[in-house]
């Protein structure tokens, strides 16, 4: 049998199955948008696209939306024109649940009820037409029987909230926490009970309700008191955003079993930032923001960012109290033994990343970090004493493993050590898990946190600008990660972004790096994505600007996108800056006058993620 | 151009420091402007425009002096019961547009942005939401918006609400199912007639809040004959549409722009009554059409040195028309004021599926023998993206040529001007050369 599938919390389940319907969710990643981008416009959200794209490949024949949005608006009516479909239906959910005016808590505006009484009659409608589809009449015991009220957990848990996630993601998150993960996103915190107070045969009157009639089907005014019933609790579930009165969905953040939360939002999908705006002032739990564009490929460049918010739990003792964990290395190796796991010990409230690695062997007291980044590849060694005695840097070449082994061999060399006389190695970077010399991989996050609060005691944020990506990471006073944010897929705001620029402009890197430090036009670059930002730079080319004026600009742009992420992660002194684009002075420049500060740039801030990943090597004696 | 550069680099560089300073100089600096508007008016306009220019800026600056007999509204709010009671309109679409004219968008825009705020939202409602966080743009009696016809209003006017801590009142807009155009016959006996009832009934309750939060009795006879002036203001500018066919009506980019926020906002007043009456009086001393028409769907980049080198008084090319000054439809009609304003807001061109759109802008692009269209695909703005495609698919099978063009309204970094100016330059080209017969049916 076909299924029907749905998107939203608010679709009627139990109605589509009282007509026979088998529903379910739709809610796959897929590995591109190639059909949807044929009839749609690449700037709508990516799940939007989603649906398009299972739809157009045949997966999908009967389809139940709510409009949802305008991206689901927008699906409904490609798919109507498309003409793909066997059974196509939206829902026009009103936006009114509960009293809307705001000032003075009056008591229900009287077009709550009117929003009950809209949604009863679409109730109807769908029935009629899904009904007359099926070729079946509305079975009042199957009716019953569908609702599956949502069962919420009391145990300690992680909360998926936000935008919609993907299966494939989900499963990813799942597998890289410390603790239970709970999807509690849009469709997935759908709970609609079975309260409906079925009169008894005495009471029975115009106004008590549903009567059944002997032969088991609901009659025609029973079925209008039933939906009407029921558009009452389809709408009184917890709200999502696009709901005008949303004051009922921070029960989700006040949960006392809540340990963390992984914000997950949608590019293109606007409705949940405002909500994450909001939490992240007003809860203590640690949370974390991630943005996918629903897609496979944007989920693996989203595992750095969750493996290092687990990595930043389980340093937390308060979170980790009374849990016990085996092992949170993600990435080498098993990272499913996450779920359940919890026991009343203390075992794992000191819990710090190398404590539980294979095969910790006997050296000579030196251990090795090596921070695999997409341009380069570093290695610190540290002795026993934590004093670096090698400190190496080469570009990455065509892949990380070999970029490894030789940037390591090349450290012993300087060291005059072989191989075995280390008693540890820790990768990081974007390449750790391609890295095979490693005995353990922790996020470059976690390390450059380590690295450079071991350079300098006082910093309290890192800005480290690299050639992928650009992040801004909060340290406590222990060193220890309170929060980061990195920079979307865009190149804007990356060394890439330099990079790319320096080219147009014929110029190497040095020379970009000192040509913006003294300006006579004050120019702006508007344009924030590379390719625009490109085509700028060309025009003032041709307009005979003078290049340290342009590269001023340039500076200015990277620096409002590097300067956002600092606000965003509510950046405080002192502040350190990492990463290759620390040596670009004109950059720097503008980076303090735009943050109002001065970026302490140790002489080692490009080997700060690999002194890290030797700091953790360290711990593992 | 320098000039307007410097204005709005300290407008945003004093709402760092001292907001209330920088509204002032934000408030003094459009008084500048209108006065230029009065005296120094850009005398290739005609005499409509040019009072539109200024009357434009009236309603700007109104919100400025005396905030507290202001109601800040999203654009299709109806009007008309605020007026009664006394309040001007606090439009957010238009401050974000003025911001942006007067070059100090981007502060605000990185302000909203640095708040967690997506930055795939509509520039429009995201420069707002910048400004009022920096304290720059003031608090006002109160709010009234509908949900039509974006998400972003669910959500930027809910979080001004919390920001300014003013009564807040939304009307919720059911989707239309009726399809376009509305015939006399339709009326209350379309697939809508419930809707309608279920909006009239939260505009009744909107007659109440804003008697309570002003202190002033609306009466109804009054609210008639002001609903009865829209609808000649309506008939105005929809003849107006019509009668300018054959005539060349020199155009900027900023006057069809105005029409789509007047045609909204102040529908109801003697002063939009009193323009649209101008313009016909225009047509009259107006010259023998000459150039390409060409029909605007959506917002206009005012501000795209790309566009303005193709369009603003151009007698080559011209654009004739925006959808957003055309929305209503003139036929749906009610004695009882309440339905009547509801008629307007569920039979908005814009509500439901962009099939509606779509026929309202044929529809309004051959009344005016548009030559081509351009389908404005305003960066954030999701239902406007997601039917670009259907929209030139159905556009051209009606015979009219159709570019669909990305950009922002608002945001100059959304912009990619050598893209724009040759995406633009080649469908002219393209119309010109008589590559359109193509599309004829």
């Amino acid at each position: 049998m076909k299924k029907t599938y749905y998107v939203c919390k608010y679709t009627p389940l139990e109605l589509l199955t009282a007509f026979g319907g088998e529903c379910e969710n739709l809610n796959t990643m897929p590995e591109g948008f190639d059909y949807a981008d044929e009839i749609a416009h690449p700037n709508i959200c990516g799940f939007g696209k989603s649906v398009l794209e299972a739809v157009l490949a045949g997966q999908v024949k009967e389809l139940v939306l709510v409009n949802c949005c305008d991206t689901i608006r927008s699906v409904y009516d490609l798919l109507e024109d498309s003409g793909q479909l066997d059974f196509l239906y939206m829902l026009d959910m009103l936006h009114t649940m509960s009293p809307v005016s705001a000032d003075t808590g009056d008591a229900a505006r009287a077009d709550t009820i009117c929003s009950r009484e809209r949604v009863a009659a679409q109730l109807k409608d769908l029935a009629q037409k899904y009904g007359e589809y099926k070729g079946r009449e509305f079975d009042y015991e199957a009716f019953c029987k569908a609702f599956q009220p949502k069962e919420r957990t009391q145990e300690p848990h992680l909360a998926v909230l936000g935008a919609r996630m993907g299966d494939e993601l989900f499963e990813m998150t799942e597998k890289s926490m410390p603790l239970p993960v709970v999807n509690e996103t849009c469709v997935n915190n759908r709970s609609v009970a079975w309260t409906f107070a079925e009169p008894q045969e005495q009471d029975a009157g115009p106004d008590a309700g549903t009567q059944i009639a002997n032969d088991g089907l609901c009659h025609e005014a029973d079925f209008d008191a039933l939906m009407d019933w029921y558009a009452g609790e389809l709408l009184g579930q917890l709200p999502c955003m696009r709901m005008l009165d949303t004051a009922g969905r921070k029960q989700l953040y006040q949960d006392p079993s809540l340990k963390g939360i992984i914000y997950h939002t949608v590019k293109f999908c606007d409705f949940y930032s405002f909500e994450y705006a909001d939490i992240k002032s007003h809860t203590d739990v640690p949370i974390l923001k991630i943005e996918s564009d629903y897609t496979v490929q944007s989920s693996g460049q989203l595992l750095t960012r969750l493996e290092a918010f687990a990595e930043s739990l389980a340093l937390n003792p308060k979170i980790m109290k009374n849990i016990s964990r085996p092992d949170l290395s993600a990435g080498k190796g098993d990272g499913t033994g996450l779920d359940g796991n919890m026991a009343g010990t203390d075992d794992g409230s000191n819990f710090a990343p190398g404590q539980h690695e294979k095969g910790a062997h006997m050296g000579k007291g030196y251990f090795a970090g090596i921070d695999s980044g997409s341009t380069s590849t570093d290695v610190v060694i540290l002795n026993k004493e934590k004093e670096i005695v090698a400190g190496i840097i080469l570009p990455t070449g065509a892949g990380a493993a070999i970029g490894a082994e030789r940037a390591l061999e090349q450290a012993l060399e300087q060291a005059h050590l072989k191989r075995e006389d280390i008693d540890a190695v820790v990768t990081t970077g974007y390449g750790r898990t391609a890295i095979q010399v490693g005995d353990k991989s922790i996020t470059e996050i976690t390390c450059h946190a380590r690295g450079a609060h071991f350079l300098n005691p006082s910093v309290r944020t890192v800005v480290d600008i690299g050639g992928q990506d650009s992040k801004v990471i909060r340290l406590d006073a222990d060193g220890s990660v309170k929060n980061f944010v990195m920079n979307d897929k865009c190149a804007a705001g990356t060394g890439h972004f330099l990079e790319m620029m320096a080219r147009t402009m014929e110029m190497t890197l040095d020379e970009i790096g000192k040509a913006g430090l003294s300006y006579d036009e004050d120019i702006t670059i508007s344009s924030m994505c590379t390719v625009f930002a490109e085509s700028e730079v060309v025009s003032l080319i041709a307009q005979n600007k003078k290049p340290d004026d342009i590269v001023h600009g340039l500076n200015k742009a990277v620096a409002a996108k590097t300067a956002a992420l600092v606000k965003r992660v509510g950046g405080e002194e002192a502040y350190m800056m990492t990463g290759g684009v620390a040596q670009n002075q004109g950059l720097v420049k503008t980076l303090e006058e735009r943050l109002g500060t001065k970026l302490i740039i140790s002489e080692k801030a490009q080997l700060c993620g690999a002194l890290g990943a030797a700091l953790y090597a360290a711990d593992m004696e | 151009m320098q000039v307007i550069e410097t204005f709005g680099h300290y407008v945003e560089k004093l709402s760092d420091t001292d907001p209330a300073k920088a509204r002032v100089l934000l408030k003094t600096g459009w008084q500048a402007q209108n006065l230029k508007f009065r005296f120094t008016p850009d005398k290739e306009l005609l005499p409509a425009d040019r009072y539109l220019a200024r009357l434009m800026m009236d309603t700007m600056l109104r919100p400025l002096k005396n905030p507290d007999q202001s109601v800040l509204v999203s654009v299709f709010t109806p009007c008309e019961l605020m007026q009664e009671v006394g309040l001007s309109p606090y439009n957010v679409e238009s401050f974000s547009c003025y911001l942006s004219a007067s070059k100090a968008e981007r502060a605000f825009l990185q302000t909203a942005e640095d708040c967690g705020i997506s930055e795939t939202l509509c520039s429009y409602h995201k420069t707002f939401i910048g400004a009022a966080k920096k304290g720059l743009l003031p608090a006002p009696r109160c709010i009234v918006y509908t949900t039509l016809a974006c998400d972003a209003n669910l959500l930027t006017f809910r979080e001004l609400a919390e920001l300014y801590g003013v009564p807040c009142f939304a009307i919720d807009i059911p989707a239309c199912r009726t399809k376009m155009p509305i015939t006399k016959d339709d009326g209350l006996l379309s697939p809508d007639d419930a809707n309608v009832a279920y909006v009239a009934e939260q505009l009744r309750e909107l007659a109440a809040f804003l008697e309570k939060h002003t202190g002033k009795k609306i009466n109804e006879d009054s609210l008639r004959e002001r609903l009865a002036r829209s609808r000649r203001t309506l008939a105005n500018y929809d003849r107006f549409q019509k009668e300018r066919v054959d005539k060349y009506i020199p155009a900027d980019l900023v006057s069809p722009l105005y029409c789509g926020m007047t045609n909204n906002i102040l529908l109801g007043t003697k002063e939009e009554e009193a323009y649209t009456e101008k313009l016909l009086a225009d047509l009259e001393k107006a010259g023998p059409a000459r150039g390409k028409r060409i029909y605007w769907m959506h917002i206009i980049p005012f501000w795209s040195d790309a566009v303005k080198n193709v369009f603003r008084l151009n007698e080559n090319a011209q654009i004739v028309g925006c959808e957003l000054a055309q929305v209503a439809n003139l036929e749906a009609h009610s004695d009882d004021p309440y339905e009547d304003m509801a008629m307007r807001l569920l039979y908005n061109a814009l509500n439901g599926s962009i099939s509606r759109r779509i026929e309202a802008g044929i529809r309004h692009a051959k009344e005016t023998k548009a030559d081509g269209v351009v389908w404005f695909n305003h960066w954030g703005c999701k239902h406007t993206l997601g039917g670009s495609q259907l929209a030139k698919k159905r556009f051209e099978a009606a015979g009219i040529p159709t570019l669909i063009l990305d950009g922002d309204g608002c945001d100059r970094s959304h912009g990619g001007e050598g893209q724009t100016s040759t995406r633009l330059g080649a469908f002219l080209e393209m119309l010109n050369a008589g590559g359109a017969e193509a599309f004829k049916v």
